[in-house]
């Protein structure tokens, strides 16, 4: 058995975070950019 | 074998102990509403999905009594068309997609060796949205305009020529993406910072691999239908002319935007059944799983071509010959990963020990029947037989056989495999074959007959037909009542195996089980791994030593 302990752990869930911050940035990014090219083009 | 078993008991008197602090919510709105525990959404998650599998097919029920003889039988065209659009809308995003979320939540913790999912609050809310999507969607079959009726494409015209209920179809659609994309990112913040020390990418089980690819298919995807479905809103209620030829807009170009998207979609259905197939299959032929690494990189090809073959799905609208050509070889490219798979799956198989319980009949139908769809997949990418087939009913066929004996199929072996280490009883084997047997033979008479009349000329999405598609319409609808009649025995199975089974399940359940979720017991505690497991080639199916 291997011990975590909380520091790692709260560096785990703290990356975690920045994962899908990330994530939802690309996702809003790729929202963003198929709306824009569309009024751009009208 | 020895170390394995006692490995299994350190396992198993751990768990216990989690067991022992086991801190399930009491109450049914804080364990249920307000739940954050991985098992308990998954759960959430896949009774939701079972639900909509039966209000969706329902709808089809509808459709196929409707077709049942030529002529208008049962109901008016107006609502036929509400019914094709509807069936397709809730099949697609309440009942495939949310079961293999619901899926997802289950298993790929607890085969990580990871505590719960990384982001639990956000899962309980991506779960959450989906129900008042869904009743969004379904209340406007209430309204006086109807429900949605162009098709679950959405093509302008046709679709803004529908009422006022048009806005809570595509406010539904925005609320079922953001689920989706909540889900998903949850999946991949918790596949890549939550795997247990020593469980590194190429260790994860397959199920692991195709629900991280499948998840970035879906962040990269639904925004795409976002803004589609955006851009149609404000073109029926604010006067844009994004897609209305009449104010200058393009028609055409919504069918790109929308295939960008649908393509993958396909796929989102599609690459977690293969993930669910690649685990039961080594299982019940007791090997492990052949060209473990080819599958991987199979996968992630699939998902790469998956984004540059849109077009094929409107080869009728008249592109360039070089685009034709692009878009037909390029779909046909994606015949040589999925093939690696087929014959991976069936090298797995040749010289096992296999024993054919109900999770591996599935999966063998899975695996036969699925490659028929693929079949006539090649047939519809050939861009000059397209022009004949398109909008038959040969391509109904085509993708019901990919997506009926194929997502649907995984997801009931993956259900009958996972269902005593979920609930902690073994289900009734005999009702549960009983159950794949009328499923495999009734589903091939509902889908196999609409390759013929597509061939012959029937146009899908029609609710009366000419005399001569009469015989076949009629054995597919006896198929279809047949097939929707069986899926009651998994209800009745389900429910058995929850509340009445007296047969306990083991941890391991599968003699040739690997993995690390069968190191815990049958039910899993309410919390497990909070420390993190050993991860060795005795417990995992990929470790690398065993190969």
């Amino acid at each position: 058995m291997v011990n975590t302990d909380r520091d790692e752990f709260a560096a785990r869930r703290n990356r975690a975070v920045k994962t899908a911050w990330m994530l939802a940035v690309v996702a809003a990014l790729i929202f963003i950019a198929f709306v824009l090219s569309g009024i751009l083009n009208s | 074998m020895s170390s394995e078993h006692t490995h299994g008991h350190a396992q198993d008197s751990h768990a216990a102990h989690d067991d022992h602090h086991d801190h399930k919510p009491t109450g049914f709105l804080n364990r249920w509403l307000f739940t954050t525990n991985h098992k308990d959404i998954g759960t959430l998650y896949l009774v939701f999905a079972l639900l909509m599998f039966f209000t969706g097919g329902a709808m089809a029920m509808v459709i196929r009594a409707e077709l049942f003889m030529p002529g208008l039988q049962l109901v008016e065209p107006d609502f036929f068309n509400q019914m094709t659009t509807m069936h397709a809308l809730i099949m697609v995003f309440g009942a495939v997609m949310p079961a293999w979320v619901g899926f997802a939540n289950w298993m790929i913790p607890m085969m990580i060796g990871a505590p719960d999912m990384a982001l639990p609050r956000m899962n309980n809310w991506s779960f959450w949205i989906l129900p008042f999507a869904f009743a969004m969607l379904l209340s406007t079959l209430l309204m006086d305009s109807g429900g949605p009726a162009a098709g679950w494409t959405l093509y302008p015209p046709l679709s803004l020529q529908g009422g006022q209920s048009f806005a809570f179809v595509v406010f539904a659609v925005h609320m079922m993406g953001i689920s989706s994309i909540m889900g998903s990112i949850n999946v991949i913040a918790t596949i890549l910072n939550m795997r247990a020390p020593g469980m590194t990418l190429l260790k994860m089980p397959l199920f692991v691999w195709t629900w991280l690819i499948t998840a970035f298919l879906l962040i990269a995807v639904m925004p795409v239908l976002a803004g589609a479905v955006t851009m149609l809103l404000t073109d029926h209620f604010f006067g844009t002319s994004f897609f209305n030829a009449a104010g200058g807009g393009d028609p055409v170009m919504f069918q790109h935007i929308f295939w960008f998207f649908g393509h993958p979609e396909v796929y989102i259905m599609i690459l977690p059944a293969f993930g669910v197939v690649s685990e039961i299959i080594p299982t019940f032929a007791r090997k492990p799983l052949f060209g473990y690494t080819a599958m991987v990189y199979a996968t992630a090809s699939i998902a790469f071509l998956s984004f540059i073959v849109w077009a094929h799905h409107m080869f009728t609208v008249g592109m360039p010959l070089t685009g034709e050509l692009y878009f037909m070889y390029a779909t046909m490219l994606i015949a040589v990963p999925t093939g690696v798979k087929v014959f991976n799956w069936v090298s797995t198989m040749w010289q096992g020990s296999m024993t054919f319980e109900t999770p591996m009949l599935f999966a063998i139908g899975f695996v036969v029947l699925f490659t028929i769809g693929g079949l006539s997949g090649l047939m519809l990418a050939i861009t000059a037989a397209d022009l004949q087939y398109h909008d038959t009913y040969f391509v109904v066929a085509h993708f019901h056989y990919v997506l009926v004996p194929g997502s649907v199929f995984a997801l009931m072996a993956g259900a009958y495999y996972w269902l005593p280490k979920w609930t902690g009883h073994m289900y009734s084997e005999k009702w549960g074959k009983i159950h794949f047997w009328v499923s495999a033979i009734s589903v091939n008479i509902l889908f196999f007959p609409q390759h013929y009349l597509g061939l012959a000329g029937m146009p899908r999405r029609i609710p009366d037909y000419s005399t001569q598609f009469a015989d076949f319409n009629m054995i597919s609808s006896i198929g279809g009542f047949i097939f929707g009649a069986s899926q009651l025995i998994f209800v009745g199975v389900i429910v058995h195996c929850v509340y009445k089974s007296r047969q306990a399940a083991s941890g391991r359940v599968w003699e040739g089980a690997k993995g690390l979720e069968w190191t815990l017991p049958s039910p899993p505690p309410y919390h497990s791994f909070n420390t993190p497991p050993v991860i060795d080639s005795t417990t995992v199916a990929h470790a690398g030593e065993s190969h």
